[in-house]
C-alpha cells in the first residue's frame, strides 16, 4: 500500500496542464458554458482532440496495437482529472476513449476495429450512447427498441430518450432488443449505428439543465447491415455492463468540483463571507467530500490497473462523486447568492452540470442496490 | 499508487490481528468498561510484540512506518481494545526521539483551565498538553487523576488539581511550535484512524445482525429501506478508511489530516445513529456488543473541537484563511 505518484506521472500532469494553458482560447469559459454537449464545445472538441491525438495523449492507455501507448490506467486518470477540472475540452469524446473504444476492442470484429478505432484515437469522431427509453430508465433491461434481423440486415424501430451529444454524434452505441421472445437481460444486442442512416430523427427535449442537453432519438425502419452488431447477437447486456463498470467513474467529477470549490473559497473571502462560521463549515465539508470521492475513485483505478474484475467499489465511488458534485453545485448558489440566478453565470453553470449526476449512468438508488448485494452481501429474500 | 497491502504490511496486520484475537474483543471491553479498568495485559502484549513503537522501529524506505502504525491502531480500534494506542503509537512518536511513558492521555491547555473527562485520564502516566505553539510533556502521579464515570466506551478520568498540572508545565518538558503542529496533526489523524476501525466494527456488527434477524417474515437486511441506508454507511466508512490511510502514509500533513478527520468524525455520527436505529432496542443493552464501538464514536467527536474544528483547520490549510 502506497499513495505516491511516480515521477513520470507527476511530469505528465505538468505537461497536460501546460498543453491546456496553450490550447484553451481566451473565450473558453464562453465556449464551455453549455457543457460537453453544447454546440460550441462539440465543435471545439474536434480540433482539440486532434491536437491531443497528435501528442499521443488521447488514447495513451490503449494497447499499442490499437494506436495507444500501453500506458497504465493511472496515466489516463491524470488526463481525465485535468480535462474535467477545466470543463472537459474533449467534449463527448471522453466517452470514446474511456469505454466505447475499449468495448470495440474487446467485443468487436476485425472490420469494426479497423473502421472505428483509428478514428477514435485520432479524435475525429463523435459518439453518443443510446440506452435509456421512455419505459426503460433506471430499469434498463426493460428496453423495447427492436432490431429485427431480415437476411443480412437489421431493421430498427423504437426510440431512445435523454440522449446527450446525439445532435453532433457521428455514431450511436445503440442497445436494442434482437429477440422479441426474450425478456429482461436476455435477447439484447449492441449495434454501432451511423447517425446519418435514413430513418433516424433527433428532437431536443428542452430542459432546465441547459441547451441541447437532452434529446429523443426516433428510429423508423432504420436499416443497417448485420456487420454493425457488436459482439454476439443477444449478448449485449454483458457488453454494456462491462463498458458501464468503468463509465460510472469515467468523468472525474470530483476534479471539476475541487476547482469550482477553490473558486468559491476565493469569492467567499472577497465577499467577507468567511466571517460566517456556517460558510466556513460548508467549505470544509465540501473539500472533504471532494477528497473522499477522489480516493474512492483511485481505489477503482487501482483495481483496473491490476486488471482485476470490477467490484462494487465502482458503485461506492460513483455515489460519493454524485454527493460531492451536488454539494458543491448547491454551495455555489449559496456563495454567489442572487448573482447565481443569471443563466450561464459561474454558479449557475456549475449547478446545472452537477444536477444530473445522481440520475445519469444509473440512478443513485440502483448503485445503492448493487452495494447492498455485492459489497455488503445482504439478502434479497 | 497501490491500494493493496504489501508483504510487510500484510505481516503486520496478521500479527496484530492474531494478538488481538487473544487479548481483546468486545467481551473483554465490556468487562473492563464495567470496572473502569485499563487493559494492562493487552498493553503489555502490544509492548512486548513491539507494536507500541512500530512507527519508529519498523522504518520503511520513506522513513518512519506511519502507515503501518495507523493500520495497527485501526485494528486495535476494530477490536475494541481498551488501551491508549493512538496516543502511544501515532502522537508521541511524532514529537521526537525520546520515549514517552504510557499510558498517555491527550489534552489541550484549555482543558487545564476547565478540567473535562479525558480518555484514559484515570490511568495515564503521561499527559501531553497542547497549547498555542507549545507542547508540554507532563509526568503524572496517581493522585493527579480521578476516575469519571462515563457511558462513552473508554475509561475516563479528570485532573484532580489542574492548577498544579498547569504549574508543573513550567518544570516539565516543553516543546516548541513545530511539536505543537505535529501534535495537532497526529492527534487529528489518530481520531480519524480510531474512528475508522470503530465505525468498521459497528457497521459489520450491524450488518451481521440484520442478516439473521427476522421480522415481518423476512430478514430485516433484505428490506430496501434498510439496504440503502447500510450502503450509504458503507460508503462513509470506506471513504474514511482510505482518506486516513493516505494521510498517514504522507506523514500527517495539515490539510490531509483535516480532510480525514472532517470526513470520518462526520461519518461517525451517521454510523452511530444508523447502527443503533437499525439494531432496535437490543442495541441499547450491555449484552449486545454494538455499544462497545458506537458509544466510542461520540467520544472521539469531542476532541480537538471535533468535526467543526477539523473543517476550520481544513479551510485554513487549504485556502490560507484564518477561519
Amino acid at each position: 500500500m502506497e499513495f505516491d505518484w511516480s515521477p513520470d506521472d507527476t511530469q505528465h500532469r505538468r505537461e497536460i496542464r501546460e498543453f491546456l494553458r496553450q490550447e484553451l482560447p481566451d473565450n473558453w469559459e464562453e465556449i464551455s458554458q453549455h457543457g460537453p454537449g453544447g454546440d460550441s464545445q462539440a465543435a471545439f472538441s474536434r480540433t482539440f482532440c486532434g491536437r491531443m491525438a497528435a501528442k499521443g495523449w488521447l488514447t495513451q492507455h490503449w494497447p499499442s496495437a490499437y494506436g495507444g501507448r500501453d500506458c497504465q490506467p493511472w496515466r489516463h486518470s491524470i488526463v481525465g482529472e485535468e480535462m474535467w477540472a477545466v470543463g472537459e475540452p474533449r467534449g463527448s469524446q471522453y466517452m470514446n476513449v474511456n469505454w466505447i473504444g475499449p468495448a470495440i476492442m474487446r467485443y468487436g470484429s476485425e472490420a469494426q476495429k479497423q473502421l472505428h478505432l483509428p478514428r477514435i484515437s485520432a479524435g475525429q469522431v463523435l459518439w453518443c450512447q443510446g440506452f435509456s427509453e421512455p419505459e426503460a430508465g433506471s430499469d434498463l433491461a426493460a428496453l423495447r427498441t427492436r432490431a429485427e434481423k431480415i437476411d443480412d440486415h437489421f431493421v430498427i424501430n423504437g426510440s431512445k430518450i435523454w440522449t446527450s451529444y446525439c445532435n453532433h454524434a457521428d455514431y450511436i452505441f445503440l442497445l436494442v432488443r434482437t429477440d422479441s421472445h426474450s425478456s429482461r437481460q436476455r435477447g439484447i444486442s449492441v449495434l454501432l449505428v451511423p447517425m446519418d442512416t435514413p430513418g433516424i430523427e433527433v428532437h431536443e427535449i428542452p430542459s432546465v439543465v441547459g441547451e441541447r442537453y437532452f434529446h429523443e432519438v426516433f428510429f423508423t425502419d432504420v436499416t443497417v447491415p448485420t456487420s454493425v452488431l457488436l459482439g454476439e447477437e443477444h449478448n449485449g447486456w454483458e457488453v454494456v455492463n462491462h463498458a458501464l463498470q468503468f463509465e460510472r467513474i469515467g468523468a472525474a467529477r470530483y476534479a471539476r468540483a475541487a476547482v469550482t470549490l477553490d473558486k468559491l473559497a476565493e469569492v467567499a473571502a472577497e465577499r467577507g463571507l468567511l466571517r460566517d462560521p456556517i460558510v466556513v463549515d460548508r467549505l470544509g465539508e465540501a473539500r472533504a467530500l471532494c477528497e473522499a470521492a477522489r480516493v474512492l475513485v483511485y481505489k477503482v483505478i487501482d483495481i483496473r490497473a491490476k486488471d482485476r474484475p470490477p467490484t462494487a467499489d465502482t458503485q461506492l465511488a460513483r455515489v460519493l462523486s454524485t454527493t460531492c458534485d451536488n454539494a458543491i453545485g448547491r454551495l455555489a448558489l449559496d456563495i454567489y447568492g442572487p448573482d447565481s440566478l443569471e443563466y450561464a453565470s459561474f454558479a449557475d453553470n456549475n449547478f446545472r452540470l452537477a444536477m444530473t449526476a445522481g440520475v445519469a449512468v444509473g440512478a443513485t438508488e440502483v448503485q445503492l442496490n448493487l452495494i447492498a448485494s455485492r459489497f455488503l452481501d445482504l439478502p434479497k429474500d | 499508487m497501490d491500494f493493496e497491502l504489501n508483504e510487510e504490511q500484510q505481516a503486520v496486520l496478521e500479527a496484530i490481528d492474531r494478538l488481538l484475537s487473544q487479548h481483546a474483543g468486545p467481551a473483554r471491553a465490556i468487562e473492563l468498561n464495567r470496572q473502569g479498568h485499563y487493559d494492562d495485559a493487552l498493553q503489555r502484549a502490544l509492548d512486548d510484540a513491539g507494536f507500541s513503537t512500530i512507527a519508529t522501529d519498523l522504518t520503511t524506505e520513506r522513513g518512519p512506518a506511519w502507515l503501518e502504525a495507523a493500520l495497527a491502531v485501526e485494528a486495535i480500534a476494530r477490536a475494541g481494545g481498551v488501551v491508549a494506542s493512538a496516543a502511544q503509537m501515532l502522537v508521541a512518536p511524532a514529537l521526537g526521539e525520546q520515549p514517552v511513558a504510557g499510558p498517555i492521555a491527550l489534552c489541550t491547555a484549555d482543558n487545564l483551565a476547565h478540567p473535562v473527562p479525558l480518555r484514559f485520564g484515570a490511568h495515564a502516566n503521561t499527559l501531553l498538553v497542547l497549547g498555542a505553539g507549545e507542547v508540554h510533556i507532563v509526568g503524572l502521579a496517581a493522585a493527579d487523576l480521578e476516575p469519571v464515570r462515563s457511558s462513552f466506551g473508554y475509561p475516563m478520568g479528570r485532573l484532580t488539581d489542574a492548577r498544579r498540572i498547569a504549574d508543573l508545565r513550567t518544570v516539565g518538558e516543553r516543546l516548541g511550535p513545530e511539536a505543537a503542529q505535529a501534535m495537532t496533526n497526529w492527534w487529528r489523524l489518530a481520531l480519524a484512524v480510531e474512528a475508522v476501525g470503530t465505525m468498521d466494527a459497528a457497521l459489520q456488527h450491524t450488518v451481521a445482525y440484520l442478516k439473521q434477524r427476522r421480522q415481518f417474515g423476512r430478514t430485516i437486511g433484505s428490506f430496501q429501506a434498510i439496504q440503502h441506508r447500510l450502503s450509504l454507511c458503507a460508503i462513509q466508512v470506506e471513504a474514511s478508511r482510505w482518506l486516513a490511510r493516505e494521510a498517514a502514509y504522507h506523514g500527517a500533513q495539515a490539510e490531509a489530516v483535516a480532510v480525514a478527520a472532517a470526513f470520518a468524525l462526520h461519518a461517525a455520527d451517521q454510523i452511530f445513529t444508523e447502527t443503533h436505529q437499525m439494531s432496535g432496542a437490543i442495541g441499547f443493552t450491555c449484552e449486545f456488543d454494538l455499544h462497545v464501538w458506537s458509544m466510542r464514536l461520540l467520544a472521539l467527536r469531542q476532541e480537538l473541537q471535533g468535526v467543526g474544528g477539523a473543517r476550520r483547520a481544513l479551510v485554513e490549510a487549504r485556502w490560507g484563511v484564518n477561519a
